[in-house]
């Protein structure tokens, strides 16, 4: 009989309860919406903040500061990374965190009308095949995502035929009338090189003033095969907090567990250790620049969007609190009659929660994927991509509009506990 | 002429005929009840003579108008005029106060005006309970109230629809002790009920049985004022 | 008149009688209009915020001398071009080559609060900024190849042009040679750490030479279009400078507001939306509830329009009142996140609090007038019979 009391209200009073279970559904929705894009806006916001180039940078341990400064000439005791250890930045912890990364070797060559020029070798859409079958293709392309191409093509070691081909920057393009196509003769300490101009770039900068060539290619030019001076990561960090700091200084101050909280955390640092596990004889440090600022952004905005949530988790609960109470209080005329009927107030209170958790379990379900839709819907005109479901907003949700229901009914059911049947039914 | 006259009136839901070639005539003073069974057409009676339905076929005819032609607009003018309804469940807006609900009825007919209000109340005997709320009045102080909101603008018709269904005995007293008083001052009454002792004090009974007025007694023993012995 | 005062009473009466009934209604309206003037505040704010946030980024605007160096004339003639408002700050850097125990090292004098504003991402390791003359902040680099500690002294040289001519000619060479404190070690990732860093004024006291200025970073809060803008006037202003962007960070800022600005955006519009059918739903059911007192009413013979009048003018207030709380609330709202977030105030818009006003009546009046119609749409004696 209580089951066919319940099916009586969902199907007779559908209209009703399909309100109920709108409101419900409108809540949840909101709260799926917005607990999914929150959860999810860290990662989206680390992404887009790639374009700002590398985080870290990888160096040799003794390369000289001196050299670095001044450029000194014939400087060969600097010790160089070596080519074939790239592929193991993609073997550490937090390997599926490294978005990219681009190796530099950077050369001094003599121009035929005199003057020096930095020819840079790199990576512009290299294809990396990892022993591990994982596939990546890197390359300052990415890394460099405001370089403005001003004509011309981007190198690619995957389609260019020749290894010739070279980029250089504008205002060396301008000072030596250079244009797609021309060729430039460069002389390096342990060869000479004829260069095809393939493209010319804008990049608001020093290297405006470079050439940038294929990393083999401007190795040989100074005679350095798998040689690399330097190298820019870009990953995707956990802002630094307290304990990141003091790790960056000194990881041998941590305790153990510490030590394991840092290391299984993707802070900068954490990484930079990794890799500096991972490459031998590097120095792996944060771009104070890149990474500090990342940081403070990501976390504003994680927290904007916390607080926003918040107020929508509160005006949604506050939403279907209302409505349920509304629309129980309602039906104190039919309560009344049950009460009169001999119905004991326990029962009566059962009947009443268990239709509005019937319909908030559907309300909810049906909430909850309009919520995901909703959520995509963000994702894909903002970022660009699906905004990833995360199973604890699940519960989270269930649980919310379990509870935000339920409180919903008490005031109701306290009306009708106190109802007295004849007031009810001789017309209030 | 008489005040309202129904002339071969049916009122059809799809098979079954609520009203089923009904005449009557009422004149102006006089008091009418009308018995009958649950489901003899009473209540759709009521509804048409109360301008709140229309008949499927037949006349209508109020004050020589002939209201089954009328738009729903024009029927609420009507019975805003005309009309002064009396519920079984009293009906009463129960955030307004008694006084309040007597003014709504002459804030949709005219202006409304608290005095008048409230010597239509002192009619009912309700002067000292003006100021309370519904939910304060039993339920004869309620249906009192119903009785001062449908006097207050002197009314062609009062209609009643089981009046006194919802009171007990004593307050059933004052109700057909106001009903007297009503029929003095020269109003005319239809009440609408299936309790014999309020229908019997009436003028003229009708019972109404399928649809169709199967009886019609002419009370002799009538104590009004005004009477219609020739019916 | 007398009407318009039966009016007035009826509604007050609704308001006041009907009370837990209407404080349901009255919070629900609040809240949409909570959400309404909280988040379009924070939007319209967020822009400016987020902007400042992303100046951590440091300079994105470098003034050079078109020949070689200029003067802090310039530098302030081509910062006079830039709203005050809109400037971060602006660092002036001169470089010059310098010795720490025969060694060269490159030293940049400098002032110290703008460099502060304009790279905030630099992080002093150990120690602090240089505040006092003869104090100076030296690389990560630096401190590392020399050894050297915050609070440690040490002797910088510099050699003058005239005696580099000497050095040339094998003769004995003055040089100009000052004791320094290191005050701390700078920590930034980048090229900076190579370099020492000094007050202009301490720089100009070792080389001997004033007034030379190589190049002054800029940090300007505007969006990429204004910085174009403000490049082209300070090159036409200061014929001395030249004005360019530092594309590498307005690129990427464009881009990543754009991206935040729009989510923002969305998320405003998504959340608004919901709240406001959440508020409409609300509204339809406190007034489906009352369908019986309008059947009553048109059975006294009230007509239609009568009884949607009131019943708006009911629902109508209640949307002005919620309308008044939610200005005011999310106010108080779009506050808190400004200061929790940004550490911030926001600016009160005050057009916002009719405009919140104003939607908050028309969407309870739009939700209420859908029932109330469907309610005088039907036959008063079915609503009397009590079905």
């Amino acid at each position: 009989m209580f089951g066919r009391m319940i099916r009586g209200t969902l199907f007779r009073q559908w209209k009703k309860m399909l309100m109920i279970a709108f409101t419900i559904a409108l809540g949840a929705s909101l709260a799926a919406a917005m607990l999914s894009v929150m959860l999810d806006v860290g990662d989206k916001v680390n992404q887009e903040l790639k374009t700002y180039g590398a985080n870290i940078k990888v160096v040799p341990k003794a390369a000289s500061v001196l050299s670095g400064l001044y450029e000194v000439e014939g400087d060969q005791s600097g010790a160089y990374l070596k080519e074939e250890d790239l592929g193991k930045i993609k073997t550490i912890f937090w390997t599926f965190n490294i978005v990219d990364y681009a190796p530099f070797t950077t050369v001094n060559a003599e121009l035929d009308g005199g003057g020096t020029v930095k020819v840079v070798g790199s990576w512009f859409n290299h294809h990396i095949a990892l022993p591990t079958g994982e596939e990546l293709d890197a390359g300052i392309q990415s890394l460099r995502s405001w370089w403005d191409l001003k004509s011309g093509s981007w190198l690619n070691e995957q389609t260019d035929t020749d290894t010739k081909g070279a980029m250089v920057g504008t205002e060396l393009a301008e000072r030596l009338g250079l244009t797609v196509g021309s060729s430039i003769h460069v002389k390096g300490r342990a060869a000479e090189d004829t260069y095809t101009v393939r493209g010319i770039y804008d990049a608001g900068g020093d290297e405006d003033g470079q050439i940038y060539v294929q990393l083999n290619t401007a190795q040989a030019l100074d005679g350095l095969e798998g040689k690399v001076d330097s190298i820019d990561v870009s990953a995707l960090t956990t802002p630094d907090n307290e304990l990141a700091e003091r790790a960056a200084k000194d990881p041998k101050s941590l305790t153990v567990a510490q030590y394991e909280l840092w290391y299984c955390t993707a802070y900068a640092s954490s990484i930079c250790w990794q890799i500096q596990e991972a490459i031998p004889d590097s120095i792996a440090s944060p771009v104070r620049q890149v990474a500090d600022s990342e940081g403070e952004i990501l976390n504003k905005t994680q927290l904007l969007m916390i607080l926003i949530t918040i107020l929508s988790l509160i005006g949604a609960a506050l939403g279907i609190c209302n409505l349920v109470t509304a629309s129980v209080m309602e039906r104190s005329q039919e309560i009344g009659l049950m009460k009169a009927i001999g119905a004991y107030n326990g029962s009566v209170s059962l009947l009443v929660l268990t239709e509005v958790f019937i319909t908030a379990v559907i309300g909810g379900i049906a909430g909850f994927f309009a919520g995901f839709g909703f959520a995509q819907i963000i994702g894909h005109s903002v970022f660009g991509s699906a905004i990833s479901l995360r199973p604890m907003v699940i519960p989270i949700v269930a649980v919310l509009v379990f509870i935000v229901t339920m409180i919903g009914c008490i005031p109701a059911i306290r009306m009708l506990l106190r109802l007295r049947p004849t007031e009810v039914l001789h017309g209030k | 002429m008489s005040l309202l006259e129904l002339k071969n009136v049916y009122k059809i839901y799809g098979e079954l005929h609520a009203l089923d070639d009904v005449n009557l005539k009422v004149e102006k003073g006089e008091w009418v009840s009308i018995m009958g069974p649950s489901g003899s057409g009473k209540s759709t009676m009521m509804n048409i003579i109360g301008c709140m339905d229309k008949p499927t076929k037949g006349e209508v005819l109020l004050d020589g108008v002939d209201i089954s032609k009328e738009s729903s607009k024009s029927l609420t003018t009507i019975r805003r005029d005309k009309i002064g309804l009396i519920f079984q469940q009293f009906h009463l807006v129960n955030y307004l106060t008694a006084v309040e609900n007597v003014m709504l009825a002459q804030y949709y007919h005219s202006i409304p005006d608290e005095k008048e209000a409230l010597e239509a109340l002192e009619r009912v005997g309700l002067a000292d309970r003006a100021k309370h709320l519904p939910s304060q009045l039993s339920g004869g102080e309620q249906q009192r109230v119903c009785v001062a909101r449908a006097l207050i603008n002197y009314p062609e018709i009062v209609l009643a629809d089981e009046p006194t269904g919802n009171l007990d005995e004593a307050n059933e007293e004052i109700v057909v002790d106001l009903f007297h008083k009503l029929h003095d001052d020269g109003t005319t009454l239809i009440v609408v009920t299936h309790d014999p002792e309020v229908a019997e004090v009436a003028q003229r009974q009708l019972v109404l049985r399928n649809g169709k007025i199967a009886k019609e007694v002419v009370n002799q023993n009538f104590t009004g004022k005004i009477r219609f012995t020739d019916q | 008149m007398k009407k318009k005062r039966m009016f007035v009473r009826m509604i007050s009466a609704s308001l006041l009688r009907r009370r837990s009934r209407m404080i349901v209604a009255l919070l629900s309206i609040a809240i949409g209009a909570t959400i309404l003037s909280g988040l379009v505040s924070i939007y319209y704010d967020v822009p400016r915020q987020l902007g400042a946030e992303f100046r951590n980024y440091g300079a994105n605007m470098i003034l050079t001398g078109r020949d070689g160096r200029f003067t802090a004339g310039d530098m302030a003639a081509g910062k006079a071009v830039i709203d005050p408002k809109e400037l971060v700050g602006a660092a002036p850097y001169r470089y010059e080559n310098v010795r720490i125990r025969e060694n060269p090292v490159v030293a940049a004098g400098t002032d110290a609060e703008q460099a502060k504003a304009a790279s905030p991402y630099w992080l002093i390791d150990s120690g602090e900024w240089f505040s006092r003359s003869g104090e100076m902040l030296i690389g990560a680099k630096v401190a590392d190849s020399f050894r050297l500690k915050a609070g440690d002294k040490i002797e910088v040289s510099f050699t003058p042009d005239d005696q580099k001519q000497a050095a040339v000619k094998n003769e004995a060479v003055e040089d100009n040679v000052k004791e320094f404190t290191v005050s701390g070690i700078l920590k930034t990732g980048g090229t900076e750490e190579e370099y020492i860093y000094m007050s202009m004024g301490d720089l100009e006291g070792l080389t001997g030479r004033s007034d030379l200025t190589d190049v002054a970073e800029l940090s300007i809060s505007a969006t990429s279009d204004k910085l174009k803008e403000y490049t082209e006037r300070i090159d036409q202003a200061v014929p001395a400078i030249h004005a360019s962007l530092v594309k590498r960070v307005t690129a990427s800022e464009t881009t990543v507001l754009s991206k935040l600005q729009a989510l923002v955006l969305l998320v405003t519009v998504i959340v608004l939306a919901l709240t406001m059918i959440c508020v409409a739903t609300t509204m339809t059911a406190v007034v489906a509830e009352r369908r019986k007192e309008i059947g009553l009413r048109k059975a006294i013979g009230a007509s239609d329009s009568s009884i949607i009048k009131e019943f708006m003018g009911e629902s109508m207030l209640l949307g002005l009142l919620g309308g008044i709380v939610g200005s005011v609330l999310g106010y108080v709202f779009a506050q808190q996140v400004s200061v929790r977030v940004f550490s911030s105030s926001i600016s009160f818009r005050p057009l916002l609090v009719p405009i919140t006003i104003a939607v908050s009546i028309i969407v309870t009046g739009l939700s209420s007038l859908m029932p109330i119609r469907s309610a005088t749409d039907i036959d008063p004696a079915l609503v009397l019979k009590g079905e």
